[in-house]
């Protein structure tokens, strides 16, 4: 525990002091109000229902950038420059400091999320938007960020590159936000099973948000997939950082 | 106390440490000698907890490094090569967030003793991008001590630092081995001879001597080669040296030749002396091989690869009777 805590305490103080964090919440944040703008301007003069989950549902889109921004730096720097040898001689297990810097990463998603907070409560200066929804999808998005947060920070173990991390973080969380995609192809083509189709939606990210959380319906199954993709992902993260220790 | 049986460890097919077997005692400080890729680095991430080894043993303060891996990291301070630091930190800030992670008590106070210890403590604000590369090796030494270990692992410390650093250093690795068991490497024999009770040379991967300084010197000198300098051409030199009586061979080392005799108990310097004065040559110097590290450590290894040479022969003989 106090390993865990030393380690994101240092991560998540780092976040604030390098200009990536804050140049993603100024994109992230920036991008989000032009188009929330627009939306409210059309909404009102469509006299649509304040939607509620607008911006959680933005983000969880974002996330495919911000998820490999906040990621590829974590583990690729320590094992290129080396200090990841005098971590792994202190008492302290990988699994320990894995989990220290995931909960960095997703504690500075949540506090994105948190400011997003902002447009909901704007809604209500034009209606009466669902509270409901809004903490559904709001839960979901932060639950979504964790996975997709543990998921990108697989790349950061495994090269030492960050760019490349974060490349390849981006192309895998693309690959799992357009899983429905595949799906339909998959359901449409002869001779295959229509469960098939099931399948591979259920693998994708937006099966257990978009039709779910993000309509207000919490799943005990929506949130068992994300908790098992964040420690899926930590799992394989600590076996990666494990056997390029006892290889290097 | 660190005891190490038969450790070895291989990377695929290579070999790096084969079946190494030495012991470190408490209160000493034991050098690890030998030239770059010799298997030093690679023995002290086992030690460390770093990597395991492939087989073998190896046990820390009572504890073995691979079973009980938490035990012995908590009782050892490891320096690795290329002393890795956050550039981003001050001093005291790196030195309180391994003693965090360490769960060190009082940390700021054992931060600033330890920065103190290794004469840092003015720099302790300092990022440590902006110190220099004698410093960060300090703030290195300073993260091995900060939880007041047993053992004390440090590899290469000397290595990139100018000469007034280097003694420096030495002092502060001499005065740590009378309160520790101190291991640290080096490729410098120099270095080795001045600081090290204790001694463990190792070529390729296996321990080809060890034992105080003072012993192995004894041991090797009698192994009766000499060095002999002339100011002659040194090809006329050795084909004159190598057909004395008493002499096995003869071949240029390092500024001179050095010189086998027949057997050990031959002392072939009188021949020599004679020859050489017979010639019209100067003899500038005529003494026993081996009174300094360099010639020991050469010694050493020639004799490794002799053995190495003889068995391969072997070999070679059998598959051809066979």
């Amino acid at each position: 525990m106090r390993a865990i805590f030393a380690v994101f305490k240092r991560e998540f103080a780092l976040y604030f002091r390098s200009p990536i964090a804050y140049a993603i919440a100024f994109a992230v944040l920036f991008f989000m109000a032009i188009l929330f703008n627009n939306f409210i301007a059309v909404g009102v003069q469509q006299q649509y229902p304040p939607y509620a989950p607008y911006a959680p549902n933005l983000l969880t889109f974002l996330l495919f950038l911000i998820a490999p921004l906040l990621t590829m730096r974590l583990l690729a720097e320590e094992s290129r420059e080396g200090t990841l040898e005098t971590l792994m001689t202190l008492p302290m297990n990988e699994s320990q400091f894995i989990i220290g810097k995931f909960l960095a990463a997703w504690g500075y998603y949540t506090i994105l999320l948190l400011v997003t907070i902002i447009y909901y409560t704007l809604l209500w200066l034009v209606g009466t938007p669902d509270q409901g929804t809004a903490f559904a999808s709001y839960f979901g998005a932060w639950l979504y960020g964790g996975a997709v947060i543990a998921v990108a920070m697989i790349w950061s173990a495994i090269t030492e590159d960050q760019i490349v991390a974060a490349f390849l973080g981006a192309a895998t969380v693309l690959v799992l936000y357009l899983a429905g995609f595949a799906a339909s192809w998959v359901a449409v083509q002869p001779n295959t099973a229509s469960s098939l189709g099931d399948f591979v939606r259920e693998l994708g990210l937006q099966a257990h948000y978009n039709d779910t959380l993000a309509v207000g319906i919490i799943r005990a199954e929506d949130i068992l997939y994300f908790v098992f993709m964040i420690v899926g992902a930590l799992f394989i993260t600590t076996r990666i950082v494990e056997t390029r220790r006892w290889r290097a | 106390m660190i005891e190490v049986e038969n450790l070895t460890k291989r990377y695929g097919n290579v070999t790096a440490v084969d079946a190494i077997t030495f012991s470190a005692k408490h209160g000493q400080v034991t050098g690890f000698l030998g030239p770059n890729g010799a298997g030093k680095t690679t023995t002290m991430r086992v030690l460390t907890g770093y990597m395991p080894p492939t087989s073998g043993k190896a046990v820390i303060a009572g504890f073995d490094v691979f079973d009980q891996s938490m035990e012995v990291r908590k009782r050892v301070g490891y320096l690795p090569e290329n002393v890795p630091l956050y550039r981003d930190l001050t001093a005291r800030g790196y030195l309180m967030y391994i003693g965090e992670i360490r769960g060190v008590k009082d940390r700021r106070a054992r931060a600033d003793e330890v920065l103190e210890r290794v004469g840092l403590l003015d720099r302790a604000e300092s990022r440590i991008r902006t110190l220099s590369k004698g410093m960060r090796q300090r703030v290195g030494l300073a993260q091995a001590l900060i939880h007041d270990p047993e053992v004390l692992i440090l590899d290469e410390p000397t290595i990139g630092l100018d000469p007034i650093q280097v003694l420096e250093l030495r002092d502060v690795v001499r005065e740590l081995g009378k309160e520790h068991t101190l291991l640290f490497s080096t490729h410098i024999l120099s270095e080795a001879e001045q600081v090290c009770d204790n001694l463990v040379i190792i070529n390729r991967g296996t321990i080809v001597a060890q034992g105080a300084p003072s012993e192995l010197r004894t041991t090797l000198a009698q192994g009766g080669r000499v060095l002999v300098r002339v100011d002659a051409d040194s090809e006329a030199a050795v084909s004159l040296i190598s057909q004395l009586p008493g002499v096995d061979h003869a071949e240029v080392q390092m500024d001179g030749i050095a010189v086998s005799p027949k057997s050990a108990d031959i002392d072939p310097r009188p021949t020599i002396a004679r020859a050489v004065i017979e010639k019209g040559w100067n003899l500038i110097e005529l003494r026993p091989l081996a009174v300094n590290l360099e010639e020991i450590f050469l010694e050493l290894t020639r004799q490794q690869e002799q053995a190495a040479e003889e068995a391969a022969v072997a070999e070679e003989m059998e598959v051809a009777q066979s």
